[in-house]
């Protein structure tokens, strides 16, 4: 009992606006060098060494993955590899960043994010997402679509998609904007009994709740608003209170005194009546007053923007390193402070300072020498603590991060070779559309992330996987091995294609041995070994 | 009794302990190639009974999915407007009645203990679910496992060959497959809902057995350089998932009623959750901890008297069944078998002859391990309206759970840096019904 | 002739206690004789001042009260309980009990002379009595008792022919036979398996099953009602329904499936005088149609104050009585209504 009395109460103390400003570092240094130096400052303090560097293939697949949602393609692996510029790394992910794989692999992020964790959402908002992402439409801006929207406008209509999701369940949506715009879980002070701090902490999750409680769909699951609506609570003394609409920093919103007749007011529910009964009651009315517009303007607010950005600077730290500056990523409160707070603070300035621009913060946490450490620990030393960042993390791919790198890594290299630039976007979209009944038989990676047994018998018995992309014609893999009659280049070539890199000696002479015992059905042999190659971990993980 | 071909209970060395095929056969070095297929088949035979009776704890959900009415099974109450027309009638415990709709389980109140005073407030079928799956409500922020996965992850072995967590479910109204939220994918239930059989437990024709042990013994050894570098729990997971192919494709005959005589079959019965039932019990037999066997659907808006003539019949010959035959096996005392599902359903009879959602007094029944037989915990009033005494939470009936198979329900869990006890907060076992 | 369907309209309501689940008249009064859900007996007399329902004393039932019928001046009633009694309507006492099933008796009819009795019950068992002694005469066994999905069946409906020589009986599967009532010997069967309303897949269950069935005025059609097919078989969503078979041909020649009210037929009536069948049943809420049985065609449809369980005639076959949830409803149409003398203003909307 005690424990989870403690829980709520950290839960919803509320961050100031800290200032570091003297502290922190210039703001016009190099968003890398800024996390690089912070850092490894906080391992020299604690007298830990970091890792090494990963090694160019490593990083490259590592940053493929993180930039294009793929592996790389045998093509770029090896160009990559044969490339003695000294900037080949930062001209890779300008070309990565540029190219349309980072869009399509970006909106997945984003939707992963804003869905959390649910599948197939609507075509329409996947699209919406899509074309954000290519025009690196701003983060606020992206929020504020979301939470205003507009059914009129088509452009910005499938935005409301956030919304309309989770407009049947308040709690899930006062939760879920307040955890994944603001990085606060709101909902232990829903209902709990701490005698000291209570009420406030209360007042504080009703005021969240009061920004979303008007929200309806109508008949035609249009997100509307309503004209007026009072979220009322009772405080665990048992008194009935009308909650206040108030942000997290505890800034709060006066409702505008509009003075109605009785017969206004009564015009106004029954339109709202109709709208939730009848399939053509036309667009629905626009209250003058929109708490949920009110709550986009409170929250980027020069004195209340902290939530926001530090909340978007950390997914996107956590979306590449594997675990969050605070972590667990809903838990920004000040009993959980950051493990590099000058860090995570001048991120945030950066990004504020440069109208929420996601990929500038992208672009710098993958050129950084944090971001391109090794993800294995040689010293005969424990690992390090996770939260120093002195080693790379080992990711799980996402569902379809899986499903499309194992596309790729079955699929002929040379038809991926013989595919334009211009042919390329429509392509790799097939490719993952194509793949996306894998992708949901995948978990959705998450906290404590485990393989589960399901997964394994799937590459080992379900026949999509042996019959399709094993199979030995001209668009496969196998295919292109069976066209070699060297082995030891077909391994290499499998090696190459599937994890970006040679066989290891014993590796080679491993496959050598288990391709020599099926010398009479070479042919079967190859399948088994590319299938080998694909149900490894080495694939499965980003490392 | 003949219930069964004598063959099964041939003796066999009783010296022949499960650790000992497992750790000398089945988790064989991958240099062998080879596991032996067979080597679960022999789990099935009743000596290896002997050794969970020791050592193995499991339970059997029987999820009466939709809602069954109290009333007409647990919590009669005949002869009040509210009762309906089925008798009360007595049981081999002379202080307790039950629906005259559960003849055979009148019989087998020895074993059984009742639960009458459940409250859970939630009559909605979606949330309902998710408080009685978890034992606590749906919460935004954490993803709860569910009993199954709760039970797998403490029970469970890591290493084991078998599976789990299985969930029979039917395509039927209502099918929630549940999880196991933060525990992780390993514990993750085997759901079968199409076929009966689990999905790509079956080798493919097109790949010959050898070929099968072959290409799984040579994805290891490749894996492992990767899995030993580096140590995560989340890459090693990866390597235990593909160790425990070839055991749970050994345990494919598991689902395999024809494997039964046909005596042990007609015992059962011909229904579909008979069937399951027996299913339910050659696999705790074998070893998995947890066994749901979903039977829906009892959401009796209209016509509740006879539906409920059906489904109680389908029931009472299932789960009477399936609790003399584990008592046969001398399976009964380390298995815990149980009745419930999202809610009950009101007293209130509606113009259709129907009984709609009520989730604020209502039965649950639980027989075998740990339990001490005939008891009946909790009233509720002469209507069947409310509880009056021994109120009853979801996440008490979790923690009386877990303490009769002989978890701590003080046991917490952490996600991230957060406490999580095993069940909901302020709920206890309730004593009363414990052995 | 007196009657018109399309003049239907319902006169007055009573409130009942309990689920009114059985109804009977006594000939030429209109004192009425109500089973239900409180296992007990009322008469309601419509000539009394203020007709409220008077509970019969006595040993009487021991579950839901669902047949009633009346052979000369005494009331039988069947039970859940498994029992008939025979009640002495003045002193509203039983004068016999016989325990006459060992499952649910589901309805109980009286042969036009009221001679005999037949009882239909869950042990799929028809069985005729002499309405007199109350010996058991015949034992009637054709339906199974299981279904084919393995669930215990249930035998509901039963009727007499008109010259009282055939009976006629439908289950939960959708089988009906004709029996000859002097021989005990099965004449004919039809099959309505639609009314089964078997969910294989989704629920696993059935709700439907014939719950009623009558024979024409000749004798040559028998007719049985239940629902149709349901999408989703939590609630009595479906098509009323009705099959007329001509029992010479042994096929069916009418099917009347009706959207407009749904649900369960509970009875159906064929009046003497009529070409047309009125039905009625319900779902939450209930509903009497009449059809033109040579077309198959409504004449007139009416929603009722409740779902209903069961009706009887007036003598001049012009006023319905209903009993069913919680109310009893008396509904007229008849052909030439005087407005002024119809109905007391003020009694028509008694108990509502």
């Amino acid at each position: 009992m005690l424990r989870h009395f403690y829980w709520s109460l950290i839960a919803m103390v509320a961050i100031p606006a800290m200032s570091f400003g003297a502290e922190l570092l210039p703001e016009e240094m190099p968003i890398e060098h800024v996390i690089d130096r912070c850092i490894q400052q906080k391992l020299d303090e604690k007298y830990i060494p970091s890792a090494p560097l990963a090694d160019d293939r490593t990083l490259l697949r590592r940053t493929t993955l993180d930039l294009a949602g793929r592996i790389p393609t045998l093509s770029e692996a090896q160009s990559y590899a044969a490339s003695t510029e000294p900037d080949k790394r930062s001209k890779t992910v300008e070309r990565l960043m540029s190219s349309p794989d980072f869009a399509f692999h970006f909106r997945n992020c984003l939707e992963g994010l804003l869905s959390d964790g649910q599948r197939n959402s609507p075509g329409e908002w996947r699209e919406y997402l899509l074309k954000s992402v290519r025009q690196n439409r701003p983060w606020d801006q992206l929020f504020r679509e979301m939470m205003t929207g507009n059914e009129e406008d088509p452009e910005i209509k499938p935005a409301l998609n956030f919304l309309r999701t989770r407009a049947r369940d308040l709690d899930q949506l006062t939760n879920d904007s307040s955890s994944l715009f603001f990085g606060v879980n709101v909902s232990c002070a829903k209902c709990h009994d701490h005698p000291l701090v209570d009420d406030w902490k209360q007042d504080h999750y009703y005021g969240m709740t009061s920004f979303f409680n008007r929200i309806y769909l109508t008949k035609k699951n249009v997100v509307a608003e309503k004209f007026s609506g009072d979220v009322k609570f009772k405080t665990t003394k048992g008194e009935e209170k009308v909650a206040r609409i108030m942000f997290l920093t505890g800034a709060t919103v006066d409702q505008p005194v509009i003075e109605k007749t009785a017969e206004q007011i009564k015009q106004e529910n029954d339109e709202i009546n109709r709208q939730t009964k009848e399939d053509n009651a036309g667009p629905p009315p626009r209250p003058e007053f929109s708490p949920r517009a009110r709550l986009v303007e409170l929250a980027l607010q020069a004195e209340n923007n902290h939530f926001f950005a530090r909340n978007a600077v950390n997914r996107i730290w956590a979306l590449l390193m594997g675990r969050g500056l605070v972590h667990p990523l809903d838990q920004m409160h000040s009993a959980n402070p950051a493990s590099h707070p000058e860090l995570l603070e001048w991120l945030s300035r950066d990004l504020v300072a440069h109208q929420y621009d996601l990929q500038r913060l992208i672009r710098g946490i993958v050129s950084s020498q944090t971001y391109a450490r090794s993800s294995v620990w040689d010293s005969a030393s424990e690992p390090p603590s996770a939260d120093l960042f002195a080693l790379a993390m080992i990711r799980p791919l996402s569902a379809r991060q899986y499903s499309l790198s194992l596309r790729i890594a079955s699929l002929n290299p040379e038809t991926i070779v013989a595919t334009t630039a211009a042919e390329w976007p429509n392509r790799r979209d097939e490719l993952e559309r194509n793949a996306d009944d894998l992708a949901n038989q995948f978990e959705v990676p998450g906290e404590n992330f485990q393989i589960g047994v399901d997964e394994a018998l799937l590459f080992s018995n379900n026949s999509r996987l042996w019959d399709d992309y094993v199979r030995d014609d001209g668009a496969t893999l196998v295919g292109c091995l069976k066209q070699k009659n060297d082995q030891v280049l077909q391994i290499e070539t499998a090696f190459w294609t599937v994890f970006s890199r040679s066989p290891l000696p014993d590796e080679r002479s491993t496959c050598e041995a288990f391709l020599a015992e099926r010398s009479s059905n070479p042919i079967a042999g190859l399948r088994q070994l590319v299938w080998v190659l694909l149900a490894s971990p080495e694939l499965r993980f980003n490392h | 009794m003949a219930l069964f071909d004598a063959r099964l209970r041939a003796p066999i060395d009783p010296g022949v302990s499960r650790r000992g095929f497992l750790g000398s056969s089945v988790m064989a070095s991958t240099a062998a190639f080879a596991a032996n297929m067979r080597v679960l088949d022999a789990l099935q035979t009743p000596t290896l009974a002997a050794e969970l009776k020791r050592q193995h704890k499991s339970v059997i959900l029987l999820w009466l999915a939709g809602g069954a009415s109290q009333l007409e099974t647990w919590d009669p109450k005949p002869g009040r407007l509210t009762g309906g027309p089925f008798r009360a009638i007595s049981t081999d415990i002379p202080s307790v009645q039950i629906s005259e709709l559960l003849p055979k389980m009148a019989q087998r109140m020895k074993t059984t203990a009742i639960i009458r005073s459940l409250n859970t407030r939630n009559g909605d079928h979606g949330g309902g679910t998710v408080l009685m799956e978890t034992g606590r409500a749906k919460e935004a922020a954490v993803d709860y496992p569910d009993l199954g996965a709760l039970i797998a992850r403490e029970l469970g072995r890591a290493d084991s060959q078998v599976p789990d967590y299985v969930s029979l479910y039917s395509e039927t109204e209502g099918r929630h497959k549940g999880g196991p939220g933060f525990l992780g994918a390993r514990y993750a239930p085997m759901f079968l809902t199409e076929s009966m059989i689990p999905p790509n437990i079956r080798r493919l024709d097109s790949i010959s057995e050898t070929d099968h042990q072959d290409r799984a013994a040579f994805q290891k050894l490749l894996a492992r350089r990767f899995i030993d570098k580096h140590s995560n729990p989340s890459v090693a997971s990866h390597g235990m998932a593909y160790e425990r192919v070839r055991g749970l494709m050994s345990s494919e005959s598991l689902f395999d009623i024809n494997q039964e005589p046909q005596s042990a079959r007609d015992f059962y019965g011909p229904t579909q959750f008979q069937e399951q039932c027996l299913v339910a019990r050659r696999l705790v037999e074998a070893g998995v901890p947890f066994v749901k066997v979903a039977r829906a659907w009892w959401d009796s808006h209209g016509q509740n008297f006879e539906t409920h003539r059906e489904l109680c019949a389908d029931l009472d010959q299932g789960m009477s069944a399936l609790l003399d035959d584990l008592g046969q096996r001398g399976l009964l005392e380390n298995t815990l078998v149980l009745t419930f599902g999202e809610f009950g359903r009101t007293p209130q009879i509606n113009a259709s002859l129907g009984r709609d959602h009520f989730a604020n007094a209502w039965s649950a029944s639980l027989s075998g391990c740990g339990i001490k037989g005939g008891a009946v915990y909790g009233k509720t009033d002469a209507d069947g309206q409310t509880v009056v005494e021994g109120e009853v939470k979801a996440g008490d009936l979790f923690a009386t759970i877990f303490s009769a198979v002989g978890i701590d329900p003080t046991k917490e869990y952490h996600v991230g840096a957060r406490p999580i006890p095993i069940v909901d907060f302020g709920c206890q076992p309730i004593k009363d019904i414990l052995a | 002739m007196s009657a018109d369907p399309t003049k239907f309209k319902v006169a007055r309501t009573i409130r009942l206690k309990s689920i009114g689940l059985c109804i009977a008249r006594l000939p030429q009064t209109e004192r009425l004789f109500v089973g239900g859900s409180d296992f007990k007996v009322y008469e309601i007399n419509l000539t009394a001042e203020n007709p409220e329902p008077i509970e019969f004393q006595g040993e009487g039932h021991q579950s839901y009260v669902t047949g009633a019928a009346m052979v000369g001046q005494q009331l039988v009633t069947s039970g859940y309980d498994g029992r008939l009694i025979w009640w002495d309507v003045e002193q509203r006492v039983p004068c016999r009990n016989v325990i006459a099933h060992e499952r649910w008796i589901r309805k109980v009819v009286a042969s036009p002379d009221g001679r005999r009795i037949a009882t239909v019950a869950d042990d799929m068992l028809c069985k005729v009595w002499n309405a007199d002694t109350g010996d058991l005469l015949l034992t009637l066994v054709d339906h199974k008792p299981m279904t084919p999905h393995h669930f215990p069946s249930m035998l509901y409906a039963v009727a007499f022919s008109t010259d009282g020589l055939f009976l006629a009986t439908g289950d939960r599967v959708g089988h009906v036979v004709i029996w000859e009532v002097a021989s005990g010997k099965k004449l004919s069967e039809v099959e309505a398996p639609v009314m089964y309303t078997w969910d294989p897949k989704q629920r696993r269950h059935s709700i439907g099953g014939i719950r009623s069935v009558a024979f024409s005025r000749d004798g040559r059609r028998v007719a049985a009602g239940g629902i149709g097919t349901i999408g989703n078989i939590d609630h009595l969503d479906g098509p009323s329904r009705v099959e007329i078979f001509d029992l010479q041909v042994g096929q069916r020649v009418q099917e009347i499936s009706d959207t407009t009210y749904k649900g369960l037929v509970e009875q159906i009536a064929f009046p003497v005088s009529e070409s047309w069948g009125i039905f009625g049943g319900g779902d939450n809420g209930g509903f009497i149609s009449f059809y033109d049985t040579e077309t198959g065609k409504p004449l007139h449809q009416s929603k009722m104050p409740m779902h209903v369980h069961a009706f009887v005639l007036n003598d001049a076959e012009d006023t319905l009585y209903a009993a069913g949830h919680n109310q009893l409803a008396v509904a007229e149409f008849k052909a030439e209504a005087n407005e002024e003398q119809k109905l007391d203003p003020a009694a028509a909307t008694t108990g509502n």
